[in-house]
């Protein structure tokens, strides 16, 4: 089965005209990249990066290296799912990294990760984010392919973040649990066998209307859906959630992403559009 | 029956001295009486409460052995174990980064100044009770470079200040996190004191395995994850009545 050591690397800047465009692009296998569409409504330029293959593969090795140049606002999105597929041998990584501009914008909102039974994959992502710089981070995890009746099964699963603003940490996360203690600690929830998370992180200057966001998101939990929102210790927000199967986790970030809208008007871009 | 001679060197007397010095200090900063603040904190566990995750003792056992006892495996106490070697090198730099890490790996606000306002309070202590040049220098760092303040290093810091041994500086943040977790949970639940110290009894016997795992967990591989327990810390903030401050 043959193994890619994927890259891609995209650069947004803006043009005289005002628009962003991708001022510098590169990618090899498995990462493609659709033709990018400029939404003239939020003034975003909306990337969608494509998996042609079936999926994340033992051997795969994949790093990303994104950047936003001040000016410039951009959606990086995938059209579907990341499977990592069983391994029975090896491992696959992925190594992405974000880097946003005083005066830019990133949304980066991925299709769910889904760890299939036996899959050994580990994913570091770093984000660097200069003083007035903004990000709309979302991680969404599912367990496995649920419908499958497969569920917490992966052989080793190592997912971290680093966020840091204008140089100095402020966010540091790492998952690399066994699935069996996740079905545990999901069962003491109350938040059934298929759980699944989702994390996004917000960079952004303090603005009025903050705590009003807030409570509207915070509004969201119950339903199958546990939301909380708090601040980081610089910068910036963790909005973590926590729903019982991938379908209400899907429509609880959209309705995340509908309230923030409002203050951030970059995140009323629909990531379907294209 | 008969039995080894007693033999009481000098060296050994020495020792036991030593060992007893640091010994009774783990113990003074180990006990509810010591003024940190902890007693104000039920770490999360409110939170959980308020959302009926824990609700009794088999609950309260559940959480501990699902979530506290492998976060102070793979947080606190690796954060511990570097800060204790760190300051034996009198490594700044490295303590300054051990105090973001330690903040930033709390994504809500009110897990994160719990940590904060103990560890500031400890080291104010240690600082103030021991008269250590090591405590004074890093109450100075700490001040002059803005590092957040951290339970964990601060824990750290008096093991040092003491001449307490790793294994020993670890032992008693493990007893003392566990205690005021049981402590917590015996106002929010209705619990009694047998059942949180048969709790405390089985959850201390979990310990000497996760120390010693604790001690050689990397830097890069500090952390863990539990969504509900920062989730449910984040709605705390809000909750319309609490009776602990985190």
């Amino acid at each position: 089965m043959a193994e890619f050591s994927g890259h891609l690397s995209l650069h947004a800047a803006t043009r005289a005209h005002g628009r962003t465009v991708l001022a510098a692009q590169s990618f090899r296998a498995p990462y493609h990249l659709s033709k990018p569409y400029w939404d003239a409504d939020t003034r975003t330029l909306i990337a969608q990066v494509v998996n042609p293959t079936a999926g994340i593969l033992s051997g795969d090795q994949l790093q990303s290296d994104i950047s936003v140049d001040q000016g410039a606002a951009l959606l990086v999105t995938t059209p579907s799912a990341s499977r990592v597929f069983k391994m029975k041998t090896g491992t696959a990584t992925c190594r992405q990294q974000f880097h946003v501009t005083a005066d830019a914008w990133l949304e980066v909102m991925p299709e769910p990760l889904v760890p299939h039974r036996g899959c050994s994959y580990r994913q570091t992502t770093t984000i660097e984010v200069a003083a007035g710089g903004e990000i709309f981070f979302a991680d969404l995890l599912l367990p496995g392919r649920v419908a499958h009746g497969e569920a917490w099964e992966w052989k080793s699963l190592c997912l971290e973040t680093t966020v840091r603003l204008d140089g100095e940490l402020i966010l540091r996360e790492r998952f690399h649990q066994a699935g069996d203690d996740l079905r545990a600690l999901a069962a003491l929830a109350g938040s059934g066998p298929s759980a699944c998370f989702g994390h996004a992180v917000l960079i952004a200057a303090a603005r009025p209307a903050d705590a009003q966001w807030r409570a509207a998101v915070n509004a969201l939990h119950g339903d199958g859906l546990w939301v909380g929102v708090s601040v980081l210790r610089r910068g910036g927000w963790s909005i973590k959630f926590v729903a019982h199967d991938g379908i209400r986790l899907r429509r609880g970030l959209r309705e995340v992403r509908k309230i923030l809208a409002v203050h951030f008007p970059h995140l009323a871009c629909d990531p379907r559009k294209l | 029956m008969t039995s080894a001679p007693v033999t009481n060197t000098d060296e050994t007397h020495t020792r036991s001295a030593t060992d007893a010095a640091w010994l009774v200090g783990l113990l003074q900063a180990g006990d509810s009486f010591y003024p940190t603040g902890s007693y104000a904190h039920s770490f999360g566990l409110e939170g959980l409460v308020q959302q009926g995750v824990v609700r009794d003792r088999a609950t309260l056992r559940d959480f501990i052995f699902l979530s506290a006892l492998p976060a102070l495996r793979h947080t606190d106490l690796p954060l511990a174990a570097h800060a204790w070697r760190t300051f034996g090198e009198a490594n700044w730099p490295r303590l300054g980064e051990l105090c973001r890490l330690s903040s930033a790996l709390k994504t809500a606000r009110e897990t994160r100044a719990a940590s904060e306002n103990i560890g500031r309070q400890r080291a104010e202590l240690v600082a103030g009770l021991r008269v250590h040049p090591l405590a004074q220098e890093y109450l100075r760092r700490a001040s002059t470079e803005n590092w957040p303040h951290s339970a964990a290093i601060s824990a750290a810091l008096e093991g040092r200040v003491l001449g307490a041994p790793l294994t020993a500086v670890l032992a008693g943040i493990s007893y003392s996190t566990l205690a005021s977790l049981l402590s917590a949970a015996m106002k929010l639940l209705r619990l009694g004191q047998n059942a949180a110290q048969s709790l405390l009894t089985e959850a201390l016997a979990a310990m000497p395995a996760l120390l010693t795992a604790a001690e050689s967990t990397a830097f890069d591989d500090i952390g863990w994850f539990n969504p509900w327990l920062d989730i449910a810390a984040a709605r705390h903030e809000i909750a319309d009545a609490r009776m602990f401050i985190s």
